[in-house]
Order: C-alpha cells, then sequence, then structure tokens
C-alpha cells in the first residue's frame, strides 16, 4: 500500500478568487480514475505547509493577497525545500507573479519580492488583459497542443534568461502582449489563464502529472467526450 | 399630500414631463417587440430628454435603498411589502423597482411612473450607491453583503468597499442610517463610515472574499462557530475592526429584535438566505416607522419576487425558476433544489460576467444522485465541472431542446440560470 499522492492548494482564501481550485480537483480525480490513490490537501496560511507533496497549486488572488501570501510561504519555508526535493509547482496568475522575482501591486506600483521560484518581474501593464486566451503549446514529445483559458491580470511579466515560456500566444496577451505566455523553469510552472487551465486543458494536466511521477500516464477515456466538446466549443469562439 | 420633485423650475418641469412621455412610447414599443419590460428603455429616452433627470426625480421623497452583491431584488420586494403594509390605504405613497432594473436609467424609470409617491424603495446596483447617496440623500440604506461577482469586470471586490466608504463619509451628517450584515468584514468596514449603523447578524456562511482585513490588510481570524454563527465571530489582531454587536440576530428561521424577543418570520419565499434578507428589511421598516407586526405581514405578500422561485409552465414543461449569478449565491440555491431532475442553464455575456471559472468554486458534489442537465451556451463547462464532481449529467446547449428532455420528468422541475437565461425563461413564460 503506498501513501496517496498529495496535491496541496496553496492558501485558497488567498489565492482562489478565479475557480483555480479546479486544478487541484482535475490533477486528483485524474489520478484516482487511473487507479492511482491521491489527496487534495488545502493548507491556509497560519498552517504548516506540508514538505512532501507531489504538485503545489497555486491560483489568482488580489494585491494585498499576494503580499500576504509571499510572507507566509516566506516564514512556512516548506515549498521552498518541496521544490528542491523535486516537487511540482503549478502557479496560475497572482500565483504565477509571486513565484517571480518581483511584483508590482497598488495604483503605485509598490515593488515585492516574490518567491524567487521563476526568472520573472511583473510589472503593470498599459491595458488590462482581460478576455479569451488560445496559445500552442509544444509538448516534450513535439507535438503542438492548444491550450485555451480566460486571462484576467493588470500585471505584465518578463522572463529572465533561466526561464522559457511555456507557450506562444494565438490569441490574448499573454505574459506581455510580446507573443509568450507562462514560465517554466526546472518543475515550476506559471501561467496566466483560468477557466481552469486544467479542466480546459486535460493534456496539461496529464503532463504535470507525469512530471511528478516520473513516468508517462496512460490516455484516459473517462470524460474526453465532454472536454472534446467544451475544446471543441472554446476555441471556435476565440477565433471567430 | 405634497406633489414631488415640488422646486423644480418649469423649464426642468416640463422636460421631465417630455421624457417621461416619450420614454413611456418606447418602453411601450420595446415590450411590443417582447424585449423585455421597456424600464431601461423608458429611463434612456427620459434621460436624453432631459440630463438630470436621475437627480431630479429622488428629490423631495424619503427613500431606502437596498444594495450588495446578492439578495437586492428579494429584499426591496420584502422592504416594499413591508413599507406598503405600514402605509395601508395609502399604499400609492410607495414607489419601487420591483423589476430589478436598479442603474441609473432603471432607477429614472420607476420613479417618473410615480411622480405623486413620496416614499421610494430603491434597489440600487453596487456601482450607482455613490451617486444615490450623494444625490438621493436616502434616510436608510441597506447594505447586504459583498462577494466575488463578474470579475471580468470587477477586478478588486474591496473597490467597491472603498466606493461606499468614501461617499458615506462625504455625505456626514447628512448620510443615511446604514442597515449593515455585521457577519461581512467588507460591509462592516464600509458602513463604519455612516452616521448610524443598525447591525444585522445575518448567519452567513460565506466567508471566501473575507480572508484579508479591508482596513489593514492583516488576516482575520474567526473563532466559536455555533449554529446560530455558523462561521465563528470575525476579528482583525492588526486593527480595531472587528465584528459589531448586533442589533438584531437571524436565529433559525427567526430574528431577535433589539428589545431580545423573537420573532418567526414565516416567509412564501425559501432558503436561508432569504431569512437573512428578511432579517435586514426588517430592521430597515422599523427605521422607517413601520410596526414590526404589519412589516411580517407585508413579508408574507412576497412570493416570486422578479421571477425568483416562480413556479410556472415554460413551453409546456412545469419548473420552477431559481436565479444564481455567482458562487456565493449557488452555495445558497444548490440546496433548494429538491427534484430528481434539474436544469442547469450557463451563459456568459457581459451581464452574466464572461469568464465562468467561478463554476470550480461551486460545490456541485452535493447533486450526486440527481440527474443534470445541462444548457445555455457554457452548458459544456458545466458539464466538465459535473464529470469531475462524478453528477449524472447530459448536455443540451439550446434551452427549448432542453426543457423538452426535462419534460419526461416529474414536474415541476427545478432550474437554476445565470442572469441572461434567467430572463429568457421568464419572457418564454410570459413573466415579464
Amino acid at each position: 500500500m503506498t501513501a496517496p499522492v498529495k496535491i496541496v492548494l496553496v492558501y485558497q482564501s488567498l489565492l482562489g478568487i478565479y475557480g483555480d481550485q479546479g486544478n487541484s480537483l482535475v490533477l486528483a480525480q485524474r489520478l484516482r480514475w487511473r487507479g492511482i490513490d491521491a489527496e487534495v490537501v488545502v493548507v491556509e496560511p497560519g498552517d504548516p505547509l506540508p514538505a512532501d507533496g507531489a504538485i503545489y497549486c497555486m491560483g489568482g488572488g488580489e494585491d494585498n493577497a499576494q503580499t500576504t501570501a509571499v510572507r507566509e510561504l516566506t516564514k512556512d519555508g516548506s515549498l521552498f525545500a518541496a521544490v528542491d526535493a523535486g516537487a511540482v509547482v503549478f502557479a496560475v496568475c497572482a500565483g504565477y507573479q509571486i513565484c517571480g522575482q518581483t511584483f508590482t501591486i497598488g495604483e503605485t506600483d509598490e515593488v515585492r519580492e516574490g518567491l524567487g521560484l521563476l526568472d520573472v518581474t511583473t510589472t503593470r501593464g498599459a491595458t488590462r488583459a482581460v478576455g479569451e486566451i488560445l496559445t500552442r503549446w509544444t509538448r516534450p514529445d513535439g507535438s503542438e497542443y492548444l491550450l485555451s483559458g480566460f486571462e484576467n491580470h493588470g500585471g505584465y511579466t518578463h522572463l529572465g534568461p533561466d526561464a522559457t515560456p511555456l507557450a506562444r500566444v494565438e490569441r490574448g496577451i499573454g505574459n506581455a502582449g510580446d507573443g509568450t505566455e507562462g514560465a517554466v523553469q526546472g518543475r515550476v510552472i506559471g501561467t496566466y489563464p483560468h477557466g481552469p487551465v486544467l479542466a480546459r486543458n486535460p493534456a496539461l494536466a496529464d503532463h504535470l502529472l507525469g512530471l511528478a511521477l516520473d513516468r508517462e500516464l496512460e490516455p484516459l477515456g473517462r470524460v474526453q467526450s465532454v472536454h472534446e466538446g467544451l475544446r471543441r466549443e472554446r476555441i471556435a469562439f476565440v477565433r471567430r | 399630500m405634497v406633489p414631488v420633485p415640488r422646486d423644480l423650475t418649469s423649464f426642468d418641469r416640463v422636460r421631465l414631463a417630455a421624457g417621461t412621455v416619450l420614454g413611456d412610447a418606447a418602453a411601450w414599443a420595446s415590450r411590443r417587440l417582447g424585449r423585455g419590460s421597456g424600464a431601461s428603455i423608458r429611463g434612456q429616452i427620459l434621460t436624453r430628454v432631459q440630463p438630470d433627470a436621475f437627480r431630479l426625480l429622488l428629490r423631495g421623497r424619503r427613500i431606502a435603498a437596498v444594495t450588495g452583491t446578492n439578495g437586492k431584488t428579494t429584499s426591496t420586494h420584502l422592504l416594499a411589502a413591508a413599507v406598503r403594509e405600514g402605509l395601508g390605504a395609502d399604499a400609492a405613497r410607495l414607489v419601487t423597482n420591483a423589476d430589478g432594473a436598479n442603474l441609473h436609467y432603471g432607477i429614472a424609470s420607476a420613479l417618473a411612473k410615480a411622480p405623486k409617491a413620496d416614499t421610494a424603495v430603491l434597489e440600487t446596483d453596487e456601482r450607482v450607491v455613490a451617486d444615490m447617496i450623494a444625490h438621493g440623500r436616502p434616510e436608510v440604506l441597506v447594505l447586504l453583503n459583498f462577494s466575488r461577482d463578474q470579475l471580468d469586470r470587477n477586478h478588486e471586490i474591496k473597490f467597491l468597499g472603498r466606493a461606499w466608504r468614501d461617499s458615506l463619509t462625504a455625505a456626514g451628517d447628512a448620510g443615511p442610517v446604514v442597515i449593515a450584515n455585521s457577519d461581512d468584514p467588507l460591509v462592516t468596514w464600509a458602513a463604519g463610515a455612516a452616521r448610524r449603523v443598525i447591525w444585522v447578524d445575518t448567519a452567513s456562511t460565506w466567508v471566501a472574499d473575507a480572508a484579508l482585513c479591508p482596513n489593514c490588510g492583516d488576516l482575520l481570524t474567526r473563532e466559536n462557530p455555533s449554529a446560530d454563527a455558523p462561521t465563528g465571530r470575525w476579528d482583525c489582531p492588526g486593527c480595531d475592526l472587528t465584528e459589531p454587536q448586533a442589533d438584531y440576530v437571524v436565529r433559525g428561521d427567526a430574528v431577535e429584535l433589539p428589545d431580545h424577543t423573537v420573532r418567526e418570520l414565516t416567509l412564501n419565499v425559501p432558503g436561508k438566505f432569504n431569512v437573512s434578507n428578511a432579517a435586514m428589511a426588517l430592521a430597515a421598516a422599523v427605521e422607517l416607522g413601520v410596526p414590526v407586526s404589519k412589516a411580517l405581514t407585508g413579508f408574507r405578500t412576497v412570493r416570486s419576487p422578479a421571477g425568483r422561485f416562480a413556479v410556472t409552465t415554460v413551453n409546456g414543461v412545469g419548473v420552477r425558476l431559481v436565479l444564481s449569478k455567482n458562487p456565493a449565491g449557488w452555495a445558497e440555491s444548490l440546496p433548494l433544489l429538491e427534484t430528481p431532475t434539474v436544469v442547469l442553464a450557463i451563459d456568459s455575456v457581459a451581464a452574466d460576467g464572461k469568464d465562468v471559472s467561478w463554476l470550480w468554486d461551486v460545490e456541485f458534489e452535493q447533486l450526486r444522485g440527481k440527474k443534470v442537465i445541462c444548457t445555455g451556451p457554457r452548458a459544456y463547462d458545466l458539464a466538465v465541472r459535473l464529470a469531475y464532481a462524478e453528477v449524472e449529467h447530459e448536455v443540451s446547449v439550446d434551452l427549448t431542446d432542453a426543457l423538452r428532455i426535462a419534460s419526461i420528468a416529474p414536474q415541476p422541475v427545478d432550474l437554476i440560470a445565470t442572469y441572461t437565461p434567467f430572463q429568457k425563461l421568464l419572457k418564454m413564460a410570459g413573466l415579464r
């Protein structure tokens, strides 16, 4: 009997205003449906973060919540230990921004230190990016997969030399209107789209699970048709 | 009775009258074309002829305004019913925007139809509150609650709270008495600027949007949850903001009054959140001078405010219509579902919010054992959510087809819809 695979939902009350908690549910269910035991551990500020998580998920939130989350995660320290031990971090929107070196908050653009897990910096963009987004992700096997979602962010993110973009933008703004979307550095992945993005793009969910388990997962027939229905509808909508 | 508004120049008066006549014509045409009640178009035309219509029409009336993320329409109906009961034979003195048209145009439209009514109970959109306070000088302002809603255009929930607080500060001693939900930290912070506040402990359960102190940004603490205070008392360790001692307290289906007597509400609208809404409306009615017993009698006349909870027939299928617009609303409405087959209709045009990620903030797992018919333009988003919740479902994007599928189930079938499909269903049912 092996221990269940632990999916850690980091600070739902701070980094969870856009439904991004769905990402952790999608990850856990896609393991369970393959017969692999999985649990979602919801951690709130003040509670100790488990250091033995397989995947740590963070979502979108407001400016003050970002500052609080960085302060609490730094104080706790377990996230850094988990990343050093090979855990996967999947961070969306505000969660993506705080994984970087710096980000800004408020109307006066105060600069705040991030967690430093991604070599990216975020500053306020000229116009807020709000709307459906479609990007092209090149999978490890070289094949291309469309990622669809809904972006809603005022910050624009620029990548440093240690981070590489997750995908190329077909429709929408992405990182900073420069054609790139998201960032990857080791096993830390940041991205802007909500949806939640893993519910809209099950192949990305399976990619994260493969990374966390260090093995390729067999395809999952269950729920495939409903995913295909949603992808067809959303991709046609954003391209029309 | 005093004709209102009484201190207008004759030029203003003529323009208001002309605008009302033209607006009426447009509203009539709109109804004939099946485009809704026409309230908004009437207000638009009126405002084009008399740009000051909103401000002028508010003048000279006793006003109670009702706002918040959820429960505005039902609370407005409850308060209006209480005031109507209080007025007795003088009920014609009351005007209210019963149709839920709560922006400047909708409010102007309702007021223009009742130039002689000197008492107004007005549902007011969150974004119109500042103008309502500045121009309407309401006697009473009801602040229901704040939660995530249409985040594609309201990026920071706190932004609206700050606007309320600033306009209450600006109004000073001329500002309204505020009826405020003491369970809601952002409402409490905003109401703190009012000259006088009546606090209502609504026994709310939605806390997902109240993690941080709206005043200082510290993490709020919660302690001692109980049946009457399911989420416990909240407090900020970093500053003075704390849950105020309530004047009115929701206790189950009853309300404890400031004198500690407990009164049963026996409402004809369902759900715990409508008990909360009624407690807020009761406090407001008392402040307007309505005796408690009359207010409670009035409440019982409210059955399907602007079509909410209406049991009706759509395309020959018996349904009960429920409106839910955001996760806090869905958290309240899902437990109301009683039928084994339910229809859930999701859209994402501007009035619904363009991002439906919020579906994942709703605990659909509680529908296991039921059969869900997913409909509306975003039916597939719901279907994926239900698949992961392991709830049996079927997708039928077209509303008419979905109703046809529902027609084989025992009726009336419970149906929850977001704003746009809800309005469509009301029209199909002939209710607007």
